[in-house]
């Protein structure tokens, strides 16, 4: 199905990772996952057969790949799209429509279907990936977990033999993760061949026949799925891979327990010593606004709130993990805690002393997702400086250094790896002297090695007295760096509890 | 109560007519009533669209903006408070309803439905496409300016230290940089899904033009040629 003989790429101009002498062969109906560090060539491999290189990416190609009898370097984009279906990374940005509909069809409709057979897919796909209740929408109200539905199922309705997957969990919590791998279990029961690069190794476990580890552009291991299932924890954390099983408390913790209404709900006060005191904690997105005068939200009418925590007390030099399901308000407390919801009657109260809104904004800071939306000045030095009261520039680079930045004083923040780009934004948090530090999901889309490297700047960072609080998918950051989880179910409080 | 759907096609001649009555100049009594009723068109749009108290808005400074340029404003108007009303009137009374038109047409037209009246009105796929690619971005860049906006707000830089060109610097950079990425990622996307295939285009949902269509450019037309005509005689 799929021939990879003796390939060697390189990117022009980047120093992006290549392959070097690569073979593979994929059979009719086979599910293959690639795994290894980031920058190993699993992406540039998906490419190669969806022929994106050498098409769209463009490098020194040497050696000859085959899909499905097309020869990839000498077939167009087009032909192939029929062939080789790619559900990409990002939710975001592998959309051209902005309704549901619109975007299932799409592909159909560039390839000159006629318009019956086209509702007919489309209806067929719909039925099959159960779809109905989210036709119809615009793709932007949607969830990363639904958008990543809706893209399965716009590459599903081409009905192309190949299905190529680039890390599609990653911007997933575990419910939608559930259902996209109901969604490769499916097609792998139609017999469509399937490729997966992942970090998050315990969902494809089980639908994999074959495992193959990459490292630096070559194959380092292969393994049939029996041989896999036998390698432990040891074995993999020293391949650099994450497990491929979780825990039995997490299990509880994420699966389970988040899902479930009442189970250990625990919504006591508990007292810490040096505590930060979060007060009156109450937030809605349906605020009346227009011609009346907003009205002040109290504790009376928080039963119809989006958010409402009369009290928590949060523990400092510890770092704690923020869990919930998608849509149970992680990113509404979080963005309250950091005073960008103007409408919050937050109390925050540390060292005896209360803040309530626009002083809120200094004493928080939030280290987003997309990291990239926090850096605006030309070199980290100046990014550091900008956080400054005054402008102190031996404290700038004593922060600098101490997270690891040390000769990257001059560079453009945005010229960064990824992870330090999360140092950066961290930096400036630390040169505002924020107490309480929050990251929305620092480490989706990251490879053991730097999962442990953010887990252990989180404790670091804890060390100095601060509050963390980390929103997390990933059960590995837990129980590598989380001292408390605190559970966050449609709005409330369900508990905060210190980890086992 | 169903929704009123306007083919692509009408609302683009309605946003060309549109543009046309509320920008050139008027001048005799009918021109002025021509506009004012062909305004109240893009209110009710507002309102089918559920935006009541944004209409409604509107409405009041619309009126507000023409008593004041018909009884407080003349060409003898003088100094800087004139200067203003001036400035605010015209913005209000000729930009904003072609505006809202346009706003209406962007919200609810769908991307498909978009690129299938094009291709009737035999406009080339590479224009088409660009153009859909400008309304997927408009969404995208709204969201992408939120955060960094957020992100500008949590530093205590939203003001720019005062400076505006910080001010405009430190939200352009970064929307530039993120919908450059996001443009590169989906187009790529986008082409392992055939776009860009030299063959012609299909569509799911087959466009046609019905009597509110019909109707709709009819009143427009009419209005349009109404209010040409009386600027060439009066």
């Amino acid at each position: 199905m799929i021939n990879i003989n003796n390939v060697n790429f390189h990117y022009k101009g980047s120093k992006e990772a290549g392959l070097h002498d690569f073979s593979l062969d994929i059979k009719p109906g086979e599910a293959v996952l690639l795994c290894g560090a980031s920058g190993c060539g699993k992406t540039t491999i998906l490419r190669l057969i969806n022929g994106l290189i050498p098409h769209y990416y463009k490098g020194e190609l040497e050696g000859s790949i085959n899909v499905n009898g097309k020869d990839v370097p000498n077939s167009e984009l087009y032909d192939l799209a029929s062939v080789v279906g790619t559900v990409f990374q990002n939710p975001r940005s592998q959309f051209f429509s902005v309704d549901t509909d619109g975007e299932i069809t799409f592909g159909n409709e560039n390839l000159g279907i006629e318009p019956k057979e086209i509702i007919r897919r489309k209806d067929e796909v719909v039925n099959e990936l159960e779809l109905g209740p989210l036709l119809g929408k615009s793709l932007f109200e949607l969830s990363g977990g639904e958008k990543q539905k809706i893209a399965c199922a716009g590459v599903s309705a081409l009905m192309p033999e190949i299905m190529l997957l680039d890390e599609p969990s990653s911007n997933l919590d575990w419910k939608a993760i559930d259902e996209l791998k109901e969604v490769i279990k499916y097609w792998k029961s139609k017999g469509k061949t399937i490729v997966i690069s992942e970090h998050r190794l315990w969902y494809v476990k089980d639908i994999v026949d074959r495992v193959i580890f990459m490292k630096e552009g070559r194959i380092e291991h292969e393994w049939n799925s029996e041989e896999f299932d036998s390698l432990t924890t040891q074995d993999l954390s020293e391949l650099g891979l994450r497990p491929t099983s979780v825990e039995e408390k997490y299990i509880k913790e994420f699966g389970q327990g988040i899902f479930s209404e009442d189970e250990d709900s625990d919504n006591s006060i508990k007292r810490y010593e040096n505590g930060v005191t979060l007060k009156d904690m109450y937030f809605t997105y349906d605020m009346p606004k227009y011609f009346f005068r907003k009205k002040k939200l109290n504790a009376a009418d928080s039963a119809q709130y989006t958010l409402a925590i009369p009290e928590l007390e949060l523990p400092r030099g510890k770092v704690i993990g923020l869990i919930g399901k998608n849509g149970a308000g992680k990113t509404t407390f979080l963005r309250c805690i950091c005073g960008l919801e103007k409408d919050c009657t937050l109390k925050i109260t540390s060292d005896g002393e209360t803040v309530t809104g626009k002083k809120i904004v200094k004493k928080c800071y939030m280290v987003m997702q997309d990291v990239n939306h926090q850096l605006f000045t030309d070199s980290v030095r100046a990014e550091v400086m900008l956080s400054m009261d005054e402008e102190d520039k031996a404290k700038a680079d004593k922060i600098i250094s101490d997270l690891g930045l040390y000769g990257y004083e001059d560079t453009h923040p945005m010229a960064l790896s990824g992870g330090q780009k999360q140092r950066v934004a961290i930096a400036s948090a630390l040169a505002a002297n924020s107490e309480i530090l929050l990251f929305d999901e620092p480490t989706s889309g990251l490879d053991r090695a730097h999962m442990m490297a953010v887990a252990e700047m989180l404790t670091g960072l804890a060390k100095d007295n601060r509050v963390i609080i980390v929103s997390t998918h990933d059960p590995e950051l837990i129980s590598l760096c989380c001292d408390y989880t605190l559970c966050i179910e449609k709005g409330r409080l369900k508990y905060l509890r210190e980890c086992q | 109560m169903r929704k009123l759907e306007l083919d692509p096609r009408t609302k683009l001649f309605m946003i060309f007519a549109m543009s046309m009555i509320v920008m050139v100049p008027a001048f005799s009594t009918l021109q002025m009533a021509i506009r004012i009723i062909v305004t109240v068109i893009p209110i009710l749009l507002m309102m089918l669209e559920g935006k009541y108290a944004a209409a409604i808005r509107f409405a009041v400074l619309y009126a507000a903006a023409l008593i004041l340029q018909h009884y407080y404003l003349s060409v003898e108007s003088r100094g800087v408070f004139s200067a203003l009303i001036t400035g605010y009137c015209s913005i209000v009374v000729q930009f904003m309803p072609a505006m809202i038109t346009a706003w209406y047409a962007i919200r609810t037209t769908k991307i498909g439905d978009f690129m299938s009246a094009m291709q009737k009105m035999h406009i080339p796929d590479g224009v088409s496409i660009s153009l859909a690619v400008v309304m997927r971005f408009f969404p995208t860049i709204k969201e992408e300016y939120e955060n960094i906006n957020d992100a500008m707000r949590m530093r205590g830089i939203a003001m720019g230290g005062g400076k505006v060109t910080k001010m405009i610097e430190y939200r352009l950079i970064p929307v530039m940089f993120s919908c450059v990425n996001i443009g590169d990622e989906l187009s790529a996307a986008a082409v392992t899904r055939g776009l860009g295939a030299p063959i012609k285009r299909t569509s799911a949902r087959e466009l046609k033009l019905r009597a509110v269509d019909y109707a709709t450019m009819a009143v427009f037309a009419v209005s349009t040629v109404l209010f040409m005509a009386a600027k060439n005689i009066g």
